[in-house]
């Protein structure tokens, strides 16, 4: 296979997994570092707790819209109904639904998988 | 909330401190409980988000430590799905070292959020350890406990709370790692499905209106910015949509117009 022969292999891949480890601890370690210096209540704060929901949605919508491999090849419609049953079953109850709304989105989609 | 750092100035303040102390007795108790608040959904997730990333290894021909490393050692699924991706497809290790580190950028603004909530006497060099337990499970629950538990246990609970996501994403990852090829492909499609449905469904518990204008922002930025470019697209997209949704807070919902913290 063509992506095999180009893959990355041996040390190479490791060193890369090392520079992602790396990269990520240190964004984690920056954080600590910074959190010193910042109070909760202050107008940073609230901007920093915006922006982080607005990359975590921003990442979701991405993982549902535009999936890479096999969540590709279910269309979107399906995709977005599935969510939007889930959500359904999130808020038709105040209290923790959390289950059975996961429940509910992933049987369906593994119906999906079934039924194609 | 009062800031653990300041002296009671209104003694009405007291009694209510008083009260959440009575949630938990001790560090260890608030440390089982993190343990145990996790143990339900969050963790079944989490489970299956690395099962599908065990599956992915496997399917793709990295070998079983090499993808159990990325999950101890990394312990962030995005991240950990743009290494496999890149590496397939022969990226650079600068590359994909630097791609990694943008997605993990979600991290400065989810410590710098949760950690200052910690008393003060647990912000020490210690922290930089626990911070490997934070990923977004435990930074989503923590997000929604923390206001219900005094600043004392807070630590205790978040290290519980993070360490059994941490623990259940190992065997979760070589578990994938074997299945691989056993299970049909529709239960992996619901694998893959579940991590992505589980943080649309965590905003629906979000409160204040700041944070659900910016993540209705990030939703709209999110795709337009990953067209535009890739690879910086969740930093830029973050940035951009949550300082609007800011901005919008300050000028048009807060009654104390100007008020600076």
């Amino acid at each position: 296979m063509d992506t095999m022969t180009n893959a990355l292999s041996g040390w190479g891949l490791w060193i890369a997994l090392l520079g992602a480890c790396i990269g990520t601890y240190f964004c984690r370690a920056i954080g600590v570092f910074l959190s010193n210096s910042i109070n909760q209540d202050s107008e940073i704060f609230r901007w920093l707790a915006a922006v982080t929901y607005a990359m975590v949605a921003a990442l979701t919508v991405r993982l549902i819209v535009m999936p890479l491999g096999l969540m590709a090849t279910v269309p979107l419609w399906i995709r977005i109904l599935i969510c939007a049953l889930s959500i359904g079953v999130m808020i038709s109850k105040p209290t923790r639904r959390l289950v059975p709304a996961l429940l509910t989105g992933t049987l369906l989609m593994v119906s999906y998988g079934v039924m194609r | 909330m009062s800031s653990s750092d300041q002296p009671y100035i209104d003694p009405s303040e007291i009694p209510l401190e008083e009260a959440i102390a009575q949630r938990f007795k001790s560090p260890s108790d608030a440390f089982w409980t993190g343990m145990r608040d996790a143990a339900g959904a969050p963790a079944m997730v989490l489970f299956a988000g690395m099962v599908g990333f065990g599956a992915m290894g496997k399917t793709n021909g990295f070998d079983v430590w090499f993808t159990t490393f990325t999950s101890f050692f990394m312990f962030a699924l995005p991240g950990q799905v743009v290494l496999f991706e890149m590496a397939i497809t022969g990226s650079s290790v600068l590359a994909i070292a630097l791609a990694v580190t943008l997605t993990s950028t979600r991290f400065i603004t989810m410590t710098v959020t949760l950690f200052p909530q910690f008393h003060h006497k647990d912000r020490n060099r210690s922290l930089y350890a626990s911070v490997h337990l934070l990923a977004m499970t435990a930074w989503a629950i923590s997000m929604r406990e923390f206001h219900a538990i005094e600043t004392k246990h807070r630590l205790g609970y978040f290290v519980g709370l993070g360490l059994l996501c941490w623990l259940i994403s190992i065997p979760g990852t070589i578990l994938g790692f074997y299945l691989a090829g056993m299970v049909p492909p529709a239960v992996t499609l619901g694998l893959v499905f579940i991590n992505p449905l589980f943080f649309l469904l965590t905003f629906t518990e979000v409160k204040p209106w700041i944070n659900r204008i910016a993540i209705c922002l990030g939703c709209i930025f999110g795709p337009i910015f990953f067209i535009v470019d890739r690879d910086t697209s969740l930093l830029s997209a973050g940035l951009v949509a949550g300082t609007l949704a800011y901005f919008i807070d300050r000028k048009f919902l807060r009654k104390k117009a100007g008020l600076i913290g």
